[in-house]
């Protein structure tokens, strides 16, 4: 098999597959629920096509916690819908080439995973979690239409990332760094270094946001140098610079933020 | 009046002159002969008329004005856009200022040369649930006389005629329900079109077809996994070897010496499950000689012995007669999905040279009796198990180049590692039969590629180019020391094909995935020729 295929093609088969789909009824249940054979080609399946982004253990990488799905009220349908068709303007993709199938024994091993909705109340309060956001994270982060943009957008964080991964990413730091979000350092020939992110390379030019949003591109052989950077822009919000108690606050607002529209009524 | 009347009488002869003009006239005798196509590509550069420039499929171009010394001044000529969805995977051929090209998604074209204006389009409805695996596309026409020759997403051969783009015949090779697709660049030899099929993720028999070209009857066809009663059979436990995968879908080369074609073979399937066709599962992933006349099998070596990995051995195989420890020798040169590089005696099958070209930690070398030393723990599980290649493996499709003046073998090779899982699979006709997949390593280190130069006598690297990320692009190597390739990024390069210093570069818009620049004379002038992505872009010197 040859690994790669075009993007554009994709976008046909899913076009196809998915007015196909339409013509059949979809179970509303998971026909493979607790199916053995099933569970153990899902966790395969899961394995190679899902677990770069969501996790071995589906509790979420740089993908939201699937573990959480069922308790927090998804359906099979749904989770099913989803598998196919991905989810537009994240970096969920379709998968065309997922067959309905294999769709419902990734399902049947995901469901094994899944957790019960947390028995505690949430902790923390809202408002002044967004007070903490504006005067900490919002000159970089943006949230519906407001905000800084040189970190990736939050207005969804709360679907997007569970909260023990938000949580770490904000006392610890960025483990990795999403495409689009690498820090860069370019030294010109003449004059300061340039600090930003990169949004895209190749083997003679970078192109990057800079720390003053400035987006541009840079042609390297008139750099003295460009280097990835292995810090993060993100700080460290360690208990010195953030209580418990503030975190609490913020991690309740964040998991508030569950996507943006931004169509304006007429 | 009477000047009148002359005028009007010298009119009318005008008239039926002009007719007489448009009367046909004796068709021209036929377009493209077979001693063309076994030419190839001679001086003049009039022409490109088979997958690899040649037989031996060298793509080493005796043109010579664009040199390292004006490359840097090219400038495009003419960009040509499918107007289809899906990327070129094609070699075009050229013959009298034409150039006929495939595309994606069952469209082909005549295009005039001199300015990317199309002549003819043919496009052929798409049936529902086709089963090509990895994209709709084609590799490029086959030719003689004055037809083409076009395999189909359905699995069908068609001649096409080269002057209208209208069959003149269509022949179902399998039928596409089953698994069965098409995608190779044919290759004629003598009256013969020679194809495969694809389809080793969909539980087929893969086959090598040989039709007359004349009347689309087949001739012979080679089954790649052999039947039983037949030697190589007992290589399939059970009844495995019924769905056993083996595709053919990359052209393979002639030596018109041994009259013997040469063809790569595909991986065995279901594709990692190792249990479910215990055995070595002759002929996958092997290089198979057969007699060009019959099909008969003549030799074949087995690369990969029961692979595990998805690492079809449908590179292209590049022949060449080479002088090695003070002797002549026939050989065939092949760098494969499985990292390994090999210089193979295509009189009998034998080893000669065997390194890795890039990092390998599922074998230790290539044994003497040329069986690969395998090391354990390589065979995926549930569980997984790293091992480098990937998927994608070593190199893959994509046409590596020999300069004969060097000695030099050139490929497009990628360093990278992957977690590899099996499980059980069912098989149902027509589905997907893999039996696991791979994932992509976490935080290792990241995959790149390089464009490496290796001498064929020993496997040893003579220089390499690195790219940022692995590249998908084939290669052209020129006579005047060039050598042309692609990155990931969509970077159009020229290089020193004796140093590997960078010459001039070009930003396509779309990588060359699969595909090589050509080159042709017209008009005196030197053109390269590069499909990138839905476009085709004819470059050359300033006049």
């Amino acid at each position: 098999m040859r690994w790669f295929f075009s993007g554009l093609t994709v976008v046909v088969v899913c076009a196809t597959a998915g007015s196909l789909f339409a013509a059949q009824e979809l179970p509303a249940k998971n026909p493979l629920d607790g199916n053995a054979d099933a569970i153990r080609g899902g966790m395969g399946l899961y394995r190679a096509r899902c677990a770069d982004c969501h996790g071995m253990d589906a509790r979420g990488v740089r993908a939201p916690d699937i573990t959480q799905v069922w308790a927090s009220g998804r359906t099979d349908a749904g989770l099913f819908k989803t598998i196919k068709e991905g989810v537009p303007g994240t970096e969920m993709p379709s998968n065309p080439r997922v067959q309905d199938a294999e769709a419902w024994q990734i399902l049947a091993y995901l469901r094994t995973l899944a957790a019960p909705a947390p028995s505690d109340p949430p902790r923390g309060d809202a408002a002044n979690g967004e007070k903490i956001f504006r005067a900490n994270c919002a000159v970089c982060h943006r949230v519906k239409s407001a905000g800084g943009r040189l970190g990736p957008d939050l207005s969804r964080i709360g679907i997007a990332r569970s909260r023990a991964a938000v949580l770490r990413r904000i006392r610890r730091g960025a483990e990795d760094f999403g495409q689009g979000y690498e820090p860069v350092t370019l030294t010109p020939s003449s004059g300061a270094p340039i600090q930003g992110v990169k949004k895209n390379e190749d083997l003679f030019s970078v192109q990057i946001m800079d720390t003053r949003e400035r987006i541009q591109g840079y042609e390297k052989d008139k750099m003295k140098s460009v280097k990835n950077d292995t810090q993060s822009a993100m700080p460290i919000f360690g208990p010195d610079r953030l209580s418990d108690n503030d975190l609490d606050d913020l991690l309740r607002y964040l998991q508030t933020l569950r996507g943006f529209d931004p169509a304006v009524a007429p | 009046m009477r000047n009148g009347i002359l005028l009007l009488l010298g009119l009318a002869l005008a008239l039926s002159a002009r007719v007489a003009g448009l009367t046909a006239q004796q068709p021209p005798p036929p377009l493209v002969s077979a001693q063309e196509i076994l030419d190839g590509l001679t001086a003049d550069g009039s022409r490109w008329l088979t997958f690899g420039g040649n037989y031996s499929n060298q793509r080493h171009s005796p043109l010579t004005q664009i040199t390292p010394a004006n490359v840097n001044r090219l400038v495009p000529q003419w960009t040509f856009q499918t107007g289809t969805l899906g990327n070129f995977e094609t070699t075009s051929l050229f013959r009298d200022n034409v150039l006929y090209v495939t595309g994606p998604q069952n469209v082909a074209w005549a295009i005039d040369a001199r300015t990317g204006r199309q002549i003819w389009r043919y496009r052929r409805e798409l049936q529902p649930n086709l089963t090509a695996c990895c994209g709709l596309v084609n590799r490029g026409f086959g030719v003689l006389g004055d037809k083409l020759f076009m395999v189909t997403l359905d699995a069908h051969l068609l001649a096409l005629d080269m002057k209208t783009g209208a069959i003149v015949w269509d022949v179902t090779m399998q039928d596409y329900k089953n698994g069965y697709a098409s995608t190779i660049a044919p290759i004629v030899v003598k009256n013969k079109v020679i194809v495969g099929v694809a389809g080793g993720e969909f539980g087929i028999r893969g086959f090598i077809d040989a039709y007359d070209a004349q009347t689309g009857k087949r001739v012979w066809r080679f089954y790649t996994i052999p039947g039983p009663g037949e030697p190589g059979h007992e290589t399939w436990a059970d009844d495995s070897w019924k769905i056993g995968g083996a595709g053919v879908w990359v052209t393979g080369a002639y030596d018109p010496e041994q009259n013997l074609v040469f063809y790569g073979t595909g991986n065995p399937g279901p594709d990692y499950h190792s249990e479910s066709r215990e055995g070595d599962n002759l002929y996958s992933t092997s290089l198979v000689a057969l007699e060009a006349d019959t099909g008969k099998l003549r030799w074949h070596y087995q690369f990969t012995p029961h692979d595990v990995h998805d690492w079809d051995s449908t590179e292209v195989p590049v022949l060449a007669d080479i002088t090695i420890g003070g002797q002549l020798r026939k050989v065939v040169m092949f760098a494969n999905r499985n990292g390994f590089y090999y210089t193979i005696d295509r009189t009998n099958g034998k080893v000669i040279a065997a390194k890795p070209f890039t990092t390998t930690t599922w074998a230790k070398e290539i044994g003497r009796d040329g069986r690969p030393i395998e090391l354990p723990g390589h065979t995926p599980d549930e569980k997984g198990s790293v091992t480098c290649p990937d998927i994608t493996g070593g190199t893959n499709f994509w046409p590596p180049t020999f300069d004969p003046t060097t000695r030099t073998f050139f490929v497009n090779a990628r360093e990278a590692c992957m977690t590899f899982y099996a499980w059980k699979p069912d098989y149902k006709a027509g589905d997907r039969f893999t039996g696991g997949a791979g994932q992509r390593g976490q935080g290792s280190e990241q995959p790149y590629g390089a464009l490496r130069a290796i001498d064929p006598a020993t496997g040893d690297r003579k220089w390499e180019f690195r790219y940022l990320t692995p590249s998908t692009a084939g290669l052209l190597t020129t006579a005047s020391g060039l050598i042309f390739s692609g990155d990931a990024e969509g970077n159009l390069l020229a290089l020193d094909s004796r140093s590997g210093k960078l010459l001039w570069r070009y930003q396509m818009g779309a990588p060359m995935h699969g595909t090589s620049p050509t080159t042709f004379m017209l008009d005196g002038r030197q053109y390269l020729l590069v499909p990138a992505g839905t476009t085709l872009t004819a470059w050359a010197l300033p006049q």
